[in-house]
């Protein structure tokens, strides 16, 4: 992939963080969560990090995303702060949604993050919403709907993507394939071909959703083609999920099993980092010490933040 | 704001002018649309020239009309994902039951969306759903379901019965940062009434005394009202008429204050028996004034299953301003009336 050698230092690093701030945070709550200090179902993306990232890196704030249930990725890859994260996951009033959201519900109006969904599907329709009502009043900023390869058996995803086609909206789907609906694999809660589905209504196509640097240039076709007026964009990034559908165990499917030199985005954008020359070994061990440090400044935060006053939900 | 300058308390003064509550739903819209760029309206046919039974017809705007396929789910989600941009939609269905192909979007989704996020986001939003009835519409044309949305936290519902009504509640629901359930009854579609030209809103959650009396409170919303008021003003009957006009938020303090007075109390709910309005009105003034009731409380409404088709059936089925007026007598008479709702079940 040629755009892969071109990338700039400053993208390939931000592309790096992001993907190690959502990677070490993932583990961190992992580790935590069979304490309990988190009473909320967490669906981690240990394994998925490079879609957030690669498409992430070409959204701006007014963007407007609309996520599902596996919100973490993204939502940091859009902005969200990790302490807003950290403390909503606790429950404190200090979290982006102040107690009232939990792990799937996110909310960060400053980052284009208008909320999530846990029920599968159904904010496919209100980024498609979003491009609406960015083409009503002549805006430029792009509504985007993230969602996984379950969702597309559901008629709210066929129903979206014909509508945002009619009206050749600015909407740019991302579907992160991770090859699991709950614990049912791709091949059995789909008969259709996800790429070959979408392009009967818009341009689509399929990545390596664990090449970061492959997201992260068809990503910028994407975007580039709806920023200039060429309607709804589909981005199929097929990825795998390391860990169990929900909570803090890793996927015990043998069918399922992680190479981590074919599979993890970020030891491969390290070794290319090293190999091209854009980073050295020792700024790669500096970098992962400074994210455990601003995860360690989150979870301080959040612990010692307020829970929201029960009465506010008394009868 | 455009709308911060309309006073909710504000009554706009009757002028004789007389218009159709299908002509009052159509003038608060278009003014509406005039005076808030961000409103527009969505919907299967909202676009047609048919103008959704006339309700939308040649509006100012038309390039805020946007008409849509049959996918009732996604484009309520859509909706949503406007008025998240800063869009006030008007999502229109041509029949209440249409609303149910979206019950994820508005249950999960509408009317969560604030709560969720402890409203740092406002979802202004209006659903308007037209009730039918007759003609042999059958089950899945009739519904009203007003009792059923009213349940679900974060939906405002609002049933108009007057052409005044119609317009200010409109104006008012399109107004709200809130979503509003805006039920409308195309039996009322043709019904005159005064109507001022100015723009007005009226408050939600204020009940409006249809007609005065001593006897009986009667409480009934939407078509149940007109029939109500046509029963007692053609029998004359002492009734005390209570139209809560919205049936979330409900306006339960006059309804009560006017229970204490009369120690009676008929609820006519034009929806399904079980769980619904009736029964959480009859609940409330139970609980609330209890020691002021005469009389055990009664509810009339649908029986407790779908609407028929054949004429014949229909006219059984369906509650008539002159069966509303035998009620309301008997009990003005002391009776005990105990409406029979299992008869009314289809025998299994």
């Amino acid at each position: 992939m040629p755009r892969n050698k071109t990338i700039q230092r400053d993208a390939a690093m931000w592309l790096l963080r992001t993907m190690r701030t959502i990677r070490q945070t993932s583990e961190r709550i992992a580790a935590l969560y069979p304490t309990n200090v988190m009473e909320t179902p967490v669906h981690l993306c240990i394994g998925q990090e490079a879609v957030a990232a690669g498409v992430c890196r070409h959204l701006t704030d007014a963007d407007k995303l609309f996520l599902g249930h596996r919100t973490h990725g993204p939502a940091l890859a859009k902005g969200l702060p990790l302490r807003s994260l950290m403390a909503e996951l606790y429950g404190r009033t200090t979290g982006c949604s102040h107690g009232y959201g939990g792990s799937m519900h996110l909310l960060d109006l400053a980052h284009g993050l208008p909320g999530s969904s846990a029920i599968v599907g159904g904010s496919i329709a209100l980024g498609v919403g979003a491009g609406l009502a960015a083409k009503m009043t002549a805006q430029n900023f792009l509504g985007v709907s993230w969602f996984g390869d379950a969702a597309t058996n559901a008629g709210v995803f066929y129903e979206s993507l014909n509508f945002a086609t009619l009206q050749k909206l600015p909407v740019l789907f991302v579907c992160e394939d991770n090859g699991y609906s709950n614990v049912m694999p791709r091949a059995a809660h789909s008969a259709h071909d996800i790429q070959s589905l979408a392009a009967q209504f818009m341009p689509a196509c399929t990545v390596d959703g664990t090449d970061v640097l492959a997201v992260y240039a068809a990503a910028q076709d994407a975007v580039d083609a709806i920023r200039t007026g060429g309607g709804p964009q589909f981005l199929h990034c097929r990825t795998k999920r390391w860990m169990k559908h929900q909570g803090h165990e890793r996927c015990d499917l043998p069918e399922n099993a992680v190479d981590v030199a074919r599979d993890c985005p970020i030891h491969k954008l390290e070794a290319f980092l090293r190999d091209s020359g854009l980073a050295s070994a020792a700024e790669l061990v500096a970098l992962a010490r400074q994210i455990e440090g601003s995860i360690d400044d989150a979870i301080r935060f959040a612990e010692s933040s307020p829970f929201p006053s029960p009465h506010l939900v008394e009868v | 704001m455009p709308w911060s300058k309309f006073d909710s308390t504000y009554s706009a003064p009757l002028t004789g002018r007389q218009i159709s509550y299908c002509a009052a739903l159509r003038e608060g819209l278009d003014q509406a649309m005039g005076l808030d760029p961000r409103v527009f309206a969505i919907g299967l046919d909202a676009d047609d020239k048919f103008g959704v039974f006339g309700s939308m017809s040649n509006l100012t705007h038309p390039e805020r009309v946007l008409g849509t396929p049959i996918s009732e789910n996604a484009m309520t989600g859509v909706a949503l994902g406007a008025a998240l941009s800063g869009l006030r939609p008007v999502h229109v269905h041509l029949r209440v039951d249409f609303m149910l192909v979206a019950m994820d979007q508005i249950v999960n989704y509408v009317a969560k969306w604030e709560d969720m996020f402890d409203r740092q986001v406002r979802v202004p939003m209006v659903i308007r759903g037209i009730v039918g009835r007759g003609w042999g519409c059958g089950a899945q044309h009739s519904q009203t379901l007003h009792g059923w949305f009213a349940q679900i936290p974060g939906l405002k519902v609002v049933t108009p019965s007057t052409p005044y009504d119609a317009k200010g509640l409109l104006l008012a629901s399109i107004a709200d940062d809130s979503p509003v359930v805006f039920l409308e009854h195309r039996w009322l579609y043709k019904n005159m009434g005064d109507v001022p030209a100015e723009i007005y809103t009226l408050p939600l959650g204020k009940a409006h005394r249809l007609h005065q009396g001593d006897r009986l409170t009667v409480v009934a919303n939407s078509l149940a009202a007109m029939h109500a008021l046509t029963a007692i003003e053609q029998h004359g009957l002492d009734v005390d008429l209570i139209d809560p006009r919205t049936i979330k938020p409900l306006d339960i303090d006059t309804i009560v204050d006017s229970v204490r007075h009369t120690g009676r109390l008929l609820v006519v709910d034009y929806d399904f028996p079980f769980g619904g309005f009736a029964s959480e009105v009859v609940a409330q003034v139970t609980e609330r004034a209890f020691t002021s009731l005469r009389l055990p409380p009664q509810r009339l409404g649908f029986p407790d299953r779908g609407m028929p088709s054949s004429g014949v059936l229909e006219r059984a089925y369906y509650q008539t301003p002159e069966r509303l007026a035998a009620v309301m007598q008997r009990m003005i008479a002391g009776e005990s009336v105990h409406a029979d709702h299992q008869a009314l079940v289809v025998p299994s």
